[in-house]
């Protein structure tokens, strides 16, 4: 559904992504794992549109979408809940929500998808009138994948949706993005908690200083020795 | 006893006057909250719009209430024109303004504001003109109000409110709201930037040059060239006083200027520059109060 070739992408000339490639499979769970800076979050800003590659090409079932502003990307079906969440903090939960159905696409189907939300993350609907800046950490997580799925994507970005979040509230999430997945939905995540995600992933890739270092289905990843000891904290 | 209804009266004028105030800054921050940008040249647009109420009743006899579509009008244009002259350029593909792109629309902007004052005192003289309109009087108890006045804080109110309704309950509305929160995010959603910033940029102009029309029914002699310099710092402590961003901010704040000053120039015999400066005053212990603004 979704290539990434060759891209090189950064900052005010700083380079920050060295020719990475990657894919996420229709129908499944890509997951990328990597430290504090090895560039996860600029992956996903080159895909959703917020940052221009220096070179490569992004794909988009099949179309060449490297040049499409990030608008259109959500128009065509890309939709992201970007790291630290995004909200717009003055607005209420159902406001924020709303939001997320701006894409012509799903704009017309705004109350069904709403309902979908709402039932998938009951709380959201008791606070739906509260200003999300109000909000727990873990109910901002919920309207922020709540506000990227009113969009319909064919395919939903996730930056690190478990980051600052209690462990009981983690697993609550992980419970919920498998769900999505069990429910048919293409999904890319990033996450730190490494460990976590691999274990509910189809395929994942390993980043390091910018780079795609590993790459491979989860059970082989979660036996390389060095990740293990590197970043994954387990025995 | 006269004394009191002299205050009374006064009082009440100055919430009046305070309504129109409150459309002035509501322009002001429209254009802030969405285009990021602290528009020098703002008082120069409320003196356009005044223009534009005094030409359209010199030339149509419109009085000032019925200027106000032609004004809004031209507004809107005017606000689209400025959004891509000084604005497009340094906001595109920016999550934010970055001190350069400040600097740059800061000295663009009061660049534009001198050309529009000397612009205006050539072409229409440095005199002051006002428009002759005066229908009549209200009595409540000990206090006569001016209907013009009265008319055109009910107009002033109904623009808030209906801004208000725009801004909450349109896809548009909340579209520029969202882009005045958070642009990434706004992206995200699938908004388009610059259509979001673009027609937030002219809603506001449109605002601020009816504010400049509404205006002129308190000033029977009032308009001249460089009147924005009166008016501009009104806004600004509104806006401030109110909260940047918060549309019932700008009425809260423009009741509080409308009665301060008001009730000021009865202290301070009559004099506008003092009872601004007076203005400005009790905007520092807010500022350090209550950083933002007096609403919450
Ligand atoms: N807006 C930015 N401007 C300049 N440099 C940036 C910006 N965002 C990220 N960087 C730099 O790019 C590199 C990669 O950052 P990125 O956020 O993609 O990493 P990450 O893998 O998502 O890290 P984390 O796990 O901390 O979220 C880092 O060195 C970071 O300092
Ligand atoms: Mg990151």
């Amino acid at each position: 559904m979704l290539q990434l070739e060759g891209i090189d992408a950064g900052y005010a000339g700083t380079q920050v992504l060295w020719d990475v490639a990657l894919e996420a499979k229709q129908g499944a769970m890509t997951v990328i794992v990597g430290p504090n800076g090895a560039g996860k979050s600029t992956v996903l800003k080159v895909i959703n549109g917020l940052l221009r590659p220096t070179r490569g090409k992004v794909l988009f079932q099949g179309n060449d979408i490297t040049r499409r502003p990030a608008h259109e990307r959500t128009e065509a079906g890309i939709s992201s809940c970007p790291e630290g969440r995004r909200l717009f903090p003055q607005l209420t939960v159902e406001a924020n929500l709303r939001l997320g159905a701006y894409a012509k696409r799903a704009r017309g189907s705004a109350d069904e998808t709403l309902e979908y939300v709402y039932r998938l993350f009951p709380r959201l609907r008791e606070r739906a009138h509260l200003k999300t800046i109000r909000l727990s950490g873990g109910e901002q997580q919920m309207v922020g994948i709540g506000r990227a799925l009113m969009a319909k994507p064919l395919l939903l970005i996730l930056d690190e949706p478990s980051l600052g979040l209690a462990p009981k509230t983690v697993s609550e999430i992980f419970q919920k993005v498998r769900e999505l997945r069990e429910g048919g939905l293409t999904l890319l995540l990033v996450e730190q908690n490494a460990y976590q995600a691999l274990r509910i992933a189809d395929f994942g890739y390993v980043m390091q200083e910018g780079r795609i270092v590993n790459a491979g289905p989860p059970d082989r990843l979660l036996d390389l020795e060095d990740l293990r000891k590197a970043y994954f904290a387990i025995p | 006893m006269a004394d009191a209804a002299l205050f009374l009266s006064d009082l009440a004028l100055g919430v009046l006057l305070g309504c129109v105030f409150a459309v002035i800054a509501h322009g002001l921050n429209l254009i802030w909250g969405v285009a990021k940008v602290v528009n020098v040249a703002h008082g120069e647009f409320i003196m356009l719009g005044a223009y534009g109420a005094y030409f359209l009743n010199l030339w149509f006899g419109f009085n000032p209430l019925l200027s106000i579509p032609f004004d809004a009008a031209i507004g809107l244009g005017v606000g689209v024109l400025f959004y891509f002259g000084f604005l497009h350029r340094e906001l595109r593909g920016k999550e934010s303004m970055d001190l350069q792109s400040e600097m740059v629309t800061l000295v663009s902007t009061f660049g534009l504001s001198l050309v529009l004052i000397n612009t205006a005192q050539k072409l229409w003289t440095p005199d002051n003109v006002g428009i002759p309109w005066s229908p009549g009087y209200v009595v409540f108890g000990p206090v006569q109000l001016p209907l013009g006045g009265l008319y055109v804080a009910i107009v002033s109110v109904s623009i808030i409110a209906l801004s208000h309704v725009f801004l909450s309950k349109t896809y548009l509305g909340n579209a520029i709201r969202a882009h005045s929160q958070d642009i990434p995010a706004a992206q995200l959603v699938g908004i388009n930037p610059t259509i979001t910033a673009s027609i937030g940029t002219a809603v506001g102009f449109g605002i601020t040059m009816v504010g400049g029309a509404l205006l002129t029914v308190w000033l029977p002699t009032g308009i001249f060239p460089a009147m924005g310099n009166l008016y501009a710092p009104i806004s600004f402590v509104i806006v401030v006083l109110g909260g940047p961003g918060k549309m019932w901010g700008s009425l809260v704040g423009g009741l509080t200027l409308g009665v301060i000053i008001n009730v000021g120039q009865l202290f301070l015999g009559n004099n506008l520059s003092l009872a601004e400066a007076a203005a400005f005053l009790i905007l520092i212990p807010v500022l350090l109060l209550r950083p933002e603004g007096i609403l919450r």
